[in-house]
């Protein structure tokens, strides 16, 4: 591998735009600005230090922010954590990837065949586990997981970063034959939140079941790429968006289900539901399905809109003004964010969210 | 008069209707590639108005700043603008009756039943063969109502509309709009000019046919139709080509205007053969409670990019696509729609479909934009594709980009084949496996054939049954 | 007679083009029980609804006064909050909120109900175990793919839950389901004792009232009250349908008599 010293000047802080990045496979016109996103970050002159880098197996982990993200990320970890979870063994502690503002993580997750896990990635103002101070800035996670045949692999992404910070977060998963990956995805806030996610189903019977919820409101960022390759034959991904957009917020949302020739029996589905409460709010949304193989069926659905009439009658006469309603399709989702937190980092997160009807302490408590 | 009948490979079965060609001897033709001298030249023929060449050297420039290839879509390798003439020219004046086209001109439009059609259901036709229109007439009743349904060319020369022309040509799809564009600018000969006075309601179709012989040459013509408030028109467009090795292009332009309260359906039969790049830019621009309907069948070519677009600029307007693409073997066919909903409480609905056989390549692309003040828009997309072999592609790219709270969008998309349930539950019932397979598209395709003027609809039945038949046999 | 609780005065209202109730008067008394009857499409549901403060209809004439404060005027979240729940036949399906944010929001916007969170999961169990609703539901998104039978559970759960001072169960048409008709039935008993809570309940159909104590049966037919009962009515119009009651009512014909399956089922939209 390369050393990845981006930087030029040693110690120098410099920053580097990444141009067009978190590209989904198939482009559409340019004018639309949905292609990508394009973003600066900073960059530590790291001369003199040694890279710690994963196993080289892991280069060939297709990452969904694409090369230049995996290349920044690793020019700018401090080190580079690999995790193995050995054949047939169920792991119980999950094993977690907390990032705070500023930080910078490597990770590669080896899951042998027959085994079990749990990730957590939590990115934010972690302050209260780690103890860290925080600062304004850009934080990242490169995470790459190798699940190997008939492994299960259970990924949460905690991702609430302050309205001054920038998160990058890219994912990169090879499942092989009869692997199992299950993404539970809340992306609930932060000013430039880019999340890139690509999932390569090689081996037959890989399944992949994603859900992903998101929030932002104010003049948050939020740009999300999520790429399936089908490649083994009777794969299935199974697909689920579902957010809120508040005030000024823009949000970008591109998934493709590649369905690759030779992927006989594949089934891709992909449905995304928006539910649109400010007036300002920009939503782009790019659903593409690829598809170079007969014997297969994708589908995909959307729906982008308010709060409609029926719903606010039915939740009106239970007692609830059409503010009251708007503001449960928001609590709603940082509660279940909370319910499904698998560790006490990404409960942390979460628990003193504005947007929660409950304190963090009454669910605890509870 | 000398022809020869081509019959190439089993998949072009269905085109022999079109695939005849006729000698150009005698013909007028600019030399290959791109020049201002050329462009002059064409101007200098039509004898046109200085704004006119003005804005025909402007596109030039633009086309040779531009990029050839975006980051999107299929290939143009194989597209060498030097290699391609873009004015070719039958040495005939343009005529009211069919009895004053020549001879293998008007055998070609009767094999293609263009004057049966003008008897038996057309308002009125135009006839383009290469770059000139050659024939061009109107039922009288039609034309006593005001409409007017010429050549660009003729309204130029017209001191009453040439006016109008001026006030409309390019600009709703300028010439900055895409290299193509500029081109078609640089270089556009024929098309029609219509225009329908306020509350006019046309009874028939008006339609243009455009008819392209010549090898390596470019087809560049420009549509112009103006329906005024409250009128009513159905415009029907066709196109084919015999098929060569060589590249042809068709980089034709289409700007509709419809004004509040009007309606337009403009009906599109695409039939070019598989040598063809086809770069065609179409797009409506409606007002208040106005209504565009678009149907459009895409069958042949070798390359299309086809996207025809509505901007929907007043309130309360509707607009509605219809569109079938079948792409067969060395087919890349990346059509769609773009919808631009700005007035408050428009309506939009997009039904696509979408079959890929023999290798083909379909994309379906489109983009849903709903500005700030569209207030209660609502808009559904439904996309179907259908894959017939495990060879074929197909693509489904489809954005959207909302921007007002109380928009309603739905999306959807399939993609699939036909199920072995289906084929074996109709062979149960007495059909063969052909049958059963040509049923099935057939029904595939049918919320779209239904949509045709009738001619066309069983036109396209033949052409998917043809190609099944050449699919399986 | 108790205290007045319920009182719909001369009431005539409608959509926006089509008038459906005409000079309708309605008392109900605290803890009292009630029944609304007639054909399809005499208006019933549409009641409920006014009643409830649905914006589709609106009020051309009387009034509807709740607790002794005029709620005529009131929205529909108010007059949630002053204690009138409407069951609904078919839920409104809400995707992207599950079931217990719901009922902890709609709990928490009424002081008298207001809990920790330990303490009110603990109630929402209970409930749901007493409707033999099956708790993992709890966490599924409102109403989003639910039976018909467990939707109508959950019309019951937030029945038991929010404790309406006046409950107006709209059952029109839940006769022809033996699964709805039971939970209905069960949901009923539950709220009379647990709650004590007045209940009007709509129906065509006598079988859902078997086990109640009716207090007063109300009739109507094409959107006027006809007639108004003890509790024996129930059994007299189960007998002999309300033909009678039509033939009264207007000069139209009878457009259907009670019989269950009808093609023109559902009450008047």
């Amino acid at each position: 591998m390369a050393e990845k010293n981006l930087a030029p000047e040693a110690g120098a802080e410099g920053e580097l735009t990444l141009e067009r990045v978190n590209v989904a496979p198939a482009q559409t016109w340019n004018r639309l600005r949905t292609n990508d996103i394009t973003l600066t970050v900073p960059v530590r002159g790291r001369k003199g230090d040694v890279y710690f880098s994963l196993p080289r197996l892991f280069e060939g982990v297709e990452c969904g922010m694409g090369g230049a993200v995996t290349d920044w990320v690793e020019s700018q970890a401090r080190g580079a954590r690999y995790v193995e979870v050995p054949r047939d063994e169920k792991r119980e502690e999950p094993i977690v990837v907390a990032v705070g503002s500023g930080d910078v993580a490597d990770t590669g997750v080896m899951v042998r065949a027959g085994a079990e896990a749990t990730i957590v990635v939590a990115a934010g103002d972690l302050t209260k586990v780690t103890g860290s101070s925080v600062r304004s800035g850009t934080s990242a996670s490169l995470l790459r997981v190798i699940v190997e045949a008939g492994a299960r692999v259970h990924l949460h992404e905690y991702v609430r970063v302050g309205s001054d910070q920038q998160h990058l977060e890219s994912v990169g998963i090879s499942a092989a034959r009869d692997a199992r990956v299950d993404v539970h995805q809340y992306l609930l806030g932060g000013g430039t939140v880019a999340l890139g996610l690509a999932c390569d189903l090689a081996g037959e019977r890989a399944r992949v079941d994603l859900g992903c919820r998101y929030h932002a409101g104010g003049t948050e960022v939020l740009d999300i790429n999520e790429v399936v390759r089908q490649r083994g034959r009777n794969t299935r991904s199974e697909l689920s968006y579902n957010g809120v957009l508040e005030d000024a917020a823009k949000k970008g949302l591109r998934t493709t289900i590649d369905l690759v020739h030779g992927a006989k029996g594949a089934q891709g589905n992909e449905a995304e539901t928006v539910l649109v409460l400010g007036d300002d709010v920009v939503n782009k949304t790019l659903p593409t399905i690829l598809c170079d193989e007969d014997d297969v069926a994708g589908n995909h659905g959307a729906t982008i809109g308010s709060v409609s009439p029926e719903q606010l009658a039915y939740l009106a006469d239970r007692g609830l003004s059409r503010a009251d309603a708007e503001q449960l399709f928001v609590s709603a989702l940082y509660e279940d964010a909370l319910m499904h937190a698998p560790c006490p980092e990404a409960r942390l997160l979460i628990g003193d969210s504005p947007q929660l009807t409950e304190t963090f302490d009454e669910v605890e408590e509870a | 008069m000398s022809e020869e009948r081509k019959r190439t490979e089993v998949a072009d079965v269905d085109r022999s209707l079109y695939d005849f060609t006729k000698s150009e001897e005698g013909y007028e033709r600019y030399d290959d590639g791109l020049t201002p001298e050329i462009v002059r030249a064409i101007s200098a023929k039509k004898d046109e108005p200085e704004w006119m060449l003005e804005m025909r050297l402007r596109a030039l420039d633009l086309y040779h700043a531009r990029e050839m290839a975006p980051n999107w879509g299929p290939s143009i390798e194989g597209l060498d603008l030097d290699h391609i003439s873009t004015y070719v020219s039958p040495k005939t004046k343009q005529a009211k009756s069919w009895d004053d086209v020549p001879e293998d001109i008007k055998d070609t439009f009767e094999r293609l039943g263009i004057p049966e059609a003008e008897r038996e259901s057309l308002a009125g036709v135009g006839a383009q063969y290469d770059s000139e229109i050659v024939y061009h007439n109107m039922r009288e009743e039609v034309a006593e109502q005001g409409v007017i349904y010429t050549t660009i060319e003729d309204a130029l020369h017209d001191p009453k509309w040439e006016p109008v022309v001026h006030e409309y040509f390019g600009t709703l799809i300028p010439p900055t709009d895409h290299k193509f564009a500029a081109l078609h600018y640089a270089v556009w000969s024929g098309g029609s000019f219509v225009y329908v006075p306020a509350g006019v309601t046309l009874p028939y179709p008006l339609q243009s046919y455009f008819r392209l012989n010549a090898a390596g040459a470019g087809q560049f013509e420009h549509t112009l139709i103006i329906v005024e408030p409250g009128a009513d028109l159905h415009f029907i467009e066709g196109c084919s080509a015999p098929k060569y090795y060589e590249a042809n292009l068709h980089a034709g332009a289409v700007e509709l205007f419809v004004k509040d309260g009007a309606r337009l359906r403009y009906s599109t039969i695409e039939n070019w053969s598989k040598n063809m790049y086809n770069l065609n830019t179409k797009r409506a621009t409606i007002g208040a409670d106005a209504k565009m309907e678009w149907v459009s069948g895409s069958f042949g070519s070798h390359v299309s990019y086809l996207y025809p677009s509505t901007i929907m600029a007043g309130d309360r307007g509707t607009c509605e696509f219809t569109g079938i693409t079948f792409a067969g073997a060395t087919q890349d066919l990346d059509t769609g729609c773009k919808v631009i909903m700005n007035g408050a409480d428009t309506t939009a609905s997009v039904s696509t479909k979408s079959i890929s056989k023999d290798g083909g390549v379909n994309t379906f692309r489109s983009s849903v934009v709903i500005g700030r003040h569209a207030d209660r828009a609502r808009c559904s997309v439904s996309c179907q594709s259908l894959m017939l072999d495990d060879i074929s592609r197909s693509d489904t790219i489809p954005a959207m980009d909302v921007r007002n709270a109380t928009a309603q969008v739905g999306h959807e998309a399939t993609i699939g084949r036909i199920s072995d349930d289906t084929v074996l539950y109709l062979m149960s019932r007495g059909c063969s496996e052909a049958e059963a397979r040509t049923l099935v598209v057939n029904g595939f395709a049918n919320p779209v054939s239904k949509e045709l003027p009738m001619e066309y609809a069983v036109e396209m039945n033949n052409l998917i049954k043809l190609e099944m038949e050449g699919a399986i046999g | 007679m108790s205290t007045q609780l319920l009182n719909v005065s001369a009431l005539s209202a409608g959509t926006e083009d089509k008038p459906i109730l005409h000079g309708v008067d309605l008392a109900v008394g605290e803890g009292e029980c009630h029944v609304l009857m007639g054909p399809n499409g005499a208006g019933k549901s549409t009641l409920g609804h006014v009643i409830m403060g649905d914006p589709a209809y609106r009020v051309t004439a009387g009034s509807i006064s709740f607790a002794g404060e005029d709620v005529t005027e009131l929205s529909a979240d108010k007059r949630s909050l002053a204690g009138i729940f409407l069951s609904y036949q078919a839920p409104v399906e809400v995707p992207g909120v599950p079931l217990y944010s719901f009922l902890r929001s709609i709990c928490q916007m009424r002081p008298e109900l207001k809990t920790t969170a330990r303490k009110f999961r603990q109630r929402v169990g209970e409930i749901a175990d007493q409707l033999e609703l099956d708790q993992g539901f709890l966490m599924r998104e409102l109403n989003v793919g639910f039976s018909g039978g467990e939707k109508k559970k959950i019309e019951m759960l937030q029945l038991l839950l929010l404790q309406p001072k006046l409950a107006i169960l709209d059952e029109t048409d839940s006769g022809l389901d033996v699964d709805a008709l039971g939970i209905v039935s069960r949901g009923i008993q539950a709220y009379r004792e647990q709650v004590g809570g007045a209940l009007i309940v709509i129906t065509h159909n006598t079988r859902i009232l078997e086990r109640l104590d009716v207090d007063r049966t109300h009739v109507m037919v094409k959107g006027r009250m006809v007639a108004e009962g003890p509790a024996e009515l129930i059994a007299d119009i189960d007998a002999r349908g309300f033909e009678r009651f039509e033939r009264g009512a207007g000069q139209d014909e009878a457009a259907c008599v009670d019989c269950p399956g009808c093609p023109k089922a559902g009450d008047a939209q």
